[in-house]
């Protein structure tokens, strides 16, 4: 036996235990290489911890990042107003309109239902109008219920702009304002179409209608609320022309307090 | 009652005619440059000593390099011109005789006040350099940025209009 083989002796019975130490932890390394390498094995232990994380950090998100989020969405929609109104019109646009579309339907199957089941004189009338007129009986119930107000009357000398005399229920507008704003509008009109016999007749602004007049120096703006459709036109334009021919206007154009006076006498009454 | 009189104020681009009418209706004054494109209409109502008040409705144009071009039926009815240009940028006040001649032929008794607008930015060296200029055509030099003769100007085209 020479020395090696002894020393080799030597080792295997000084050095068993650490042998099956070494061995027990090179199977525990396969073992944790398997686990870390492999995408199935590491999942199935790792997952778990992550879904558990996850819930809780779901859980505190209101507690922890909800007051820096609020903090800056509202910092981002106080900047960006005219954006957020972009985004959010369309929505609401559209919702407000199947809105509308709903009770429109409601309101016309109300209508129709009202048409159908009664008969009095006043259906008889007014089937007897629709059918001259040729407007829809349905049409002519909304109009009966509809609320038309004459809000405002303003007479306006042609070119300058300058109010001649001006009647409101409800202080609205500056008249001096509007009537200079309508006679800039009718002066750009006009004069872009390039036709001096056409006169533009009529201007819609949010709930208002505002119905024009025209006369040869003058012209009289009305601006009603509620219904204005073709028969109100027809009924308002005769009620202008009467006011003009009987209250004498052009005679007293110059005399403004004497016009303001005959021209609330005349328009203050909603009834045309 | 308060009669009200027809101002349209004319001029260049950029010379400061909203700004002015800005800080007569509203004594305020921005530096940042909109526009103006038509029309806008404003509304002040002065007090003349001895006299009734007036309302002056102030119709500020779009700006023009020459005044041909303006809008005709805009100008129907005036009772006063402000013909604006800016005392730092003589471009502003080259054609001013052919423009205040264009004004005269056209509305003949209508009075026309002339007005060097920007006088903050300007020295007395550089005005008397175009002195020959403005001496003869010009009524008023303003400032809409100070403020600076703006209420006597408009104070004084009114009291010729009672």
């Amino acid at each position: 036996m020479n020395q090696d083989e002894k020393l080799s002796i030597i080792k295997d019975i000084l050095l068993t235990d650490e042998r099956e130490f070494v061995s027990s932890i090179e199977n525990k390394i396969k073992i944790l290489e398997n686990t870390v390498n492999k995408r199935d094995n590491l999942s199935a232990k790792v997952n778990p911890i992550i879904d558990e994380k996850l819930k809780t950090f779901i859980k505190e998100i209101p507690d922890t990042l909800g007051p820096t989020i609020t903090e800056a969405l509202k910092e981002e929609i106080k900047n960006s107003k005219d954006a957020v109104v972009e985004a959010l019109f369309p929505i609401l646009g559209q919702m407000v309109k199947r809105y509308v579309q709903h009770e429109m339907k409601l309101l016309s199957e109300k209508i129709n239902n009202q048409v159908n089941n009664t008969f009095s004189f006043k259906r008889f009338f007014r089937k007897t109008k629709s059918k001259a007129s040729g407007i829809n009986e349905s049409d002519l119930i909304l109009q009966e219920q509809t609320n038309t107000k004459i809000e405002q009357a303003i007479i306006i000398e042609k070119g300058s702009g300058l109010v001649l005399a001006e009647f409101s229920k409800n202080k609205m507008a500056d008249e001096d304002m509007v009537a200079g704003m309508l006679t800039a509008i009718k002066s750009f009109v006009e004069d872009a179409f390039k036709k001096e016999s056409q006169n533009l007749q009529y201007i819609e602004y949010d709930l208002y209608h505002i119905h024009l007049q025209n006369f040869s120096s003058f012209y009289i703006a009305i601006v009603v609320s509620g219904a204005y459709n073709i028969i109100y036109k027809d009924k308002l334009e005769d009620k202008i022309l009467k006011f003009a021919s009987n209250q004498k206007v052009i005679s007293t154009l110059k005399n403004k307090a004497l016009l303001t006076k005959k021209l609330e006498d005349f328009f203050k009454n909603d009834g045309i | 009652m308060t009669a009200s009189k027809k101002i349209v104020l004319l001029g260049h681009f950029g010379v400061g005619k909203t700004s002015l009418i800005r800080r007569f209706v509203e004594n305020t004054f921005s530096e940042d440059y909109q526009v103006t494109i038509g029309v806008h209409i404003s509304k002040k109502t002065i007090e003349i000593p001895e006299q009734e008040s007036i309302s002056l409705i102030i119709w500020d144009l779009e700006g023009q390099d020459d005044l041909k071009k303006t809008r005709s039926s805009y100008l129907l009815g005036t009772n006063g011109f402000i013909y604006v240009f800016d005392s730092s940028r003589p471009l502003t006040f080259e054609n001013l005789n052919s423009e205040l001649k264009f004004l005269k032929e056209n509305y003949p008794n209508v009075p026309v006040k002339v007005v060097g607008n920007k006088m903050d930015l300007v020295n007395k060296t550089y005005l008397a350099q175009y002195s020959s200029v403005f001496k003869p055509l010009v009524d008023f030099f303003v400032s809409a940025k100070t403020g600076s003769r703006i209420e006597t100007l408009f104070s004084k085209l009114a009291k010729e209009l009672i």
